[in-house]
């Protein structure tokens, strides 16, 4: 594709002089605010309507997108995101809903938030699910927390200090469970790419609180010993945590209860195509199963004699983990993809992701070497490597094509790593022309793949020297 | 996907059904489809929605709810800025060179943020308010030496149970300090016989949970010890008030959904969060700086990455990983539209309708505010009325607020109930408050 990003030498805000458009009738500062609190001055950018709009025109020009085209984010999910989730989003009656209003006022939002709460609890098989966690990682904390109240409760936790992570893991798994005050352990994978059982066997102890994987895992292959790595963990007495990051390959095939873990989190701006937002906004729901239920962050929503209302009771909650409830802009946006979609449509949408992985990797299997299992789910990391190329120029490759590259350099048990995860929402038109262009990179000139991209808003940006001479705000 | 692409693409596989591909999960394991009912079409959608979100009555009531999240003015521009698709549905910039734009953003969300508070650095988001101060409760102890952190004696639960989860996994103690009923702020006495050598934090709020400024505040720097003050700031009121970094604040947070947020049921919302410099290599969130590109013109990057959990793991400063981007570029296009003037009018005008709403309510005797301080948003006033009475005769006038201080806050020390203003609330809506609850 003949690729020509916008490029402007655009001026920062402040560089602007043409004065704010912005105006309240009064604007005085009362005289009754002492000096002595006040600011002697306040310096902001002053900048007209037009220029602001002009502004992040040429920003949003100079800025790739889900919109823009494909973007094969491993562990990302990076699918289309509807544009009716928007538009129900945008309406009033929901977006200006105060945090705090009565139950009786806002029944609306919190039939949303229940029958979000409903649909994911049959998805995952969990028992009850709550929809607090702001993000993927914040979910994991949150179970993090979880775990520890509860060894806390049954006076164990000084000695369940340990938390047994596969070495493939996401780094939000080790970070949460630090974060929690747990030791890590890692785990080492099999020559499969899977979690290696005896090692497991091994780590496995009464110092163990809880083995934290996601299924399929970061290579995108299915842990085929799931049921006897659950029925180890709890008979270790630990609990079993699905990081649901990779949930876009399972859609109604299994579900993490069905395999036997006991918390699952859910990351709605990834499985239920909520927009990422240049970094966020997510959402990331928690589930439980069986006595965790009494663990979650309070409130939940109940639907009780015709009426929705805020439950906090649970017995042994550990309290709030974010202001309210969640990001409810988020949560509405995930509602509406799942009734949109019904359970047929995301049948629908884990076997397109799944057949579109499958036949990308075949495409590739002449050229790059792909490590591991043959058969893959929602993601496949392939190595550059044996091209003798690296990642990351290959990556630069594929920008000046007008591609947005794969997740480079993970999971770190690969080296040369590109993982890749085009998900439901590419044709196999989209496909084709990536799978030519990552086939075309191989055989570039390693040289010439060092000045690239020469396409985009810039060039090869230094990395070192922003790390070096530091330079954080204007 | 067309059924000729599908067909096709299991012909180069080999395979005749799709479902051979699940052939990998184990069949207990399966599951036999979903039960969540079959999917609408999108008209059908956009009904039961325009249904569901009729069942919301607040959107036509008068509003004095706040206590952390407000109804402000939020300049139309806001809303176009961030539903530009080429933000909304970017993901993070990992890739640099063709995500220019959204960097740039952060980069500039930084510095006005920077400027506001008159911190050295901010990070590009964290979640929202409490969350972000959670953070800045951990960085604190990763900063300093002590197992003591000194929390005020008054604030909101919500905030409070955030920080206690975020303080968990270490081996540190919260100490409440008091805050003085009477007057609204901090005990000085008290706070300084509570600060010790173990203390390594101290939370301050301004304005205090109460709701008044809180001129205690810019005293502590000078009794701290080794410990980093910590303190909580309303943005908005910064458009009159001496900002954080003026009063020897190490770690400055707050709740930025005030700066051209929809209000959401609670999110999603910004966590602003900013530092001293010498404390940056400890700090959590990602941070952009800005660098050259190989011709050597200006650019953006994500940089400082060694402290986060994709490189750093188990010893990473945090586990954020996705934060409120777009709720950053939206504070910065609100900050940019309203600019300097703008956000002191803002400040100005909600400063004028507390002292009005006070006024109105000793005036008509039914209400008093009983703090020597000075209200901005949140304003605390004691009625004779029990709170079922108040409810009614607010629900009767269709007036949203009124949230008693027992529901919110750790400890009881005042009564009274929250009616909290801004810049758009009028005189007519505070004259319809008083009505109300005189019961005319």
């Amino acid at each position: 594709m003949e690729f020509r990003q916008a490029r402007y030498a655009e001026r920062m805000l402040k560089e602007y002089s043409s004065g704010s458009s912005f105006f309240l009738h009064q604007d005085e500062i009362p005289d009754w605010i002492p000096a002595e609190i006040r600011r002697s001055s306040l310096i902001l950018p002053d900048v007209s309507e037009y220029d602001v709009i002009r502004h992040f025109t040429r920003l949003s020009q100079m800025n790739y997108s889900v919109d823009t085209g494909l973007y094969p984010l491993g562990s990302c999910t990076m699918k289309f995101n509807p544009k009716y989730a928007d538009k129900i989003a945008s309406m009033p009656e929901f977006s200006e809903m105060h945090p705090l209003a009565d139950e009786s006022l806002v029944q609306g939002s919190l039939q949303v938030m229940y029958e979000l709460q409903e649909m994911l609890k049959e998805i995952s098989h969990m028992d009850e699910v709550s929809l607090q966690p702001p993000a993927g990682a914040h979910g994991e904390f949150t179970g993090i927390r979880i775990v520890k109240k509860y060894f806390q409760d049954a006076g164990a936790a000084d000695v369940r200090d340990e938390i047994l992570i596969p070495d493939s893991a996401h780094g939000t798994n080790p970070a949460s469970a630090a974060m929690g005050g747990f030791k890590t352990i890692e785990i080492p994978s099999n020559s499969n790419g899977t979690v290696d059982v005896e090692a497991l066997k091994a780590a496995l102890s009464e110092r163990t609180a809880a083995l934290m994987i996601t299924n399929p895992n970061t290579l995108g292959i299915f842990e085929t010993e799931i049921e006897e790595i659950a029925r180890l963990v709890h008979e270790a007495g630990a609990f079993l945590y699905y990081d649901g990051a990779n949930f876009n390959a399972i859609l109604g095939k299994t579900a993490p209860g069905k395999m036997g873990f006991d918390i699952t989190h859910f990351n709605l701006h990834k499985t239920f195509a909520t927009p990422h937002g240049g970094g966020g906004p997510g959402a990331g729901p928690v589930g439980v199963r069986g006595k965790l239920a009494e663990y979650l962050p309070v409130p939940l929503v109940r639907y009780r004699d015709g009426k929705y209302m805020l439950d906090g009771s649970l017995k042994h909650s550990i309290g709030k983990v974010s202001a309210y409830f969640g990001n409810f802009g988020i949560l509405l946006r995930a509602w509406a993809y799942i009734k949109r979609n019904g359970s047929e449509g995301l049948e629908n949408v884990s076997e397109t992701a799944v057949l579109n992985t499958n036949y990308l990797a075949k495409k590739l299997a002449s050229t790059y070497l792909i490590p591991k299992g043959k058969l893959k789910k929602h993601e496949v990391v392939v190595s550059s490597e044996n091209t003798g190329r690296r990642a990351l120029d290959i990556a630069k490759y594929l920008l000046d094509e007008g591609i947005h590259p794969p997740t480079v350099y993970f999971p770190l048990t690969v080296h040369e790593a590109m993982m890749i995860e085009v998900t439901e929402s590419a044709s196999r038109d989209d496909i084709d022309t990536f799978a030519e262009a990552l086939i075309r990179a191989a055989s570039e000139d390693p040289e010439k793949l060092k000045k690239l991209p020469q396409n985009t808003a810039v060039g090869r940006v230094d990395e070192v020297k922003a790390a070096r001479d530091l330079k954080l705000k204007w | 996907m067309s059924s000729k692409d599908s067909s096709g693409m299991l012909n180069f596989l080999s395979l005749d059904t799709v479902e051979a591909l699940f052939s990998d999960i184990p069949k207990n394991s399966r599951t036999d489809g979903l039960k969540i009912g079959h999917g609408i079409e999108e008209n059908d959608l956009l009904l039961q929605a325009a249904a569901v979100s009729s069942k919301n009555h607040a959107s036509g009531c008068i509003n004095f709810l706040g206590n952390g999240a407000y109804r402000r003015i939020i300049p139309s521009v806001v809303d176009t800025v961030v539903s530009m698709g080429e933000f909304q549905t970017a993901y993070t910039p990992y890739q640099p060179e063709i995500s220019q734009g959204m960097l740039q953003a952060l980069f500039e969300y930084q510095s006005v943020i920077s400027d506001l508070t008159a911190m050295d650095v901010t990070n590009s988001s964290m979640y929202d308010g409490p969350t972000a101060l959670g953070e800045a409760a951990r960085m604190a102890y990763r900063c300093s030496n002590g197992d003591e952190i000194l929390i005020p004696s008054i604030m909101y639960r919500n905030r409070l149970s955030v920080i206690e989860n975020y303080l968990a996994g270490l081996p540190v103690k919260m100490v409440p300090y008091r805050i003085d009923p009477s007057t609204g702020q901090i005990d000085m006495q008290d706070i300084e016989a509570k600060i010790t050598d173990h203390t390594f934090g101290i939370v301050a709020e301004n304005p205090s949970s109460l709701g008044v400024i809180d001129p205690n505040v810019m005293k502590i720097a000078s009794i701290k010890k080794n410990a980093l003050l910590i303190t909580y700031y309303d943005p908005v009121s910064l458009g009159i008030l001496k900002p954080p970094g003026e009063y020897g604040t190490d770690i400055a947070v707050g709740e930025g959904q005030q700066l051209g947020i929809h209000l959401n049921l609670g999110g999603p919302y910004l966590g602003l969060f900013s530092f001293a410099n010498e404390y940056l290599r400890k700090s959590p969130g990602r941070i952009m700086g800005q660098t050259t590109d190989s011709q050597g013109r200006r650019a953006f990057v994500m940089t400082l990455q060694t402290r986060e959990q994709h490189i750093r793991r188990d010893r990473a400063m945090s586990n954020i990983c996705s934060n409120q981007a777009l709720m950053a570029v939206a504070a910065l296009s609100y900050l940019a539209t309203v600019g300097p003037g703008g956000l002191r009018s803002v400040a100005a005008r909600t400063f004028s309708n507390s002292k009005l709403l006070v006024n109105s309510f000793e005036r008509a005797k039914i209400g008093k505010f009983g703090m020597k301080g000075i209200p901005f948003s949140d304003v605390l006033i004691n009625l004779q009325l029990d709170e079922k009475a108040l409810s009614s005769r607010l629900h009767d006038s269709c007036i949203a607020g009124g949230i008693a201080a027992s529901r919110i806050l750790t400890t009881d020390a005042k009564g009274g109930y929250f009616f909290s203003v801004t810049e758009s609330t009028t005189h007519e809506n505070i004259q319809s408050l008083i009505n109300a609850v005189g019961g005319n």
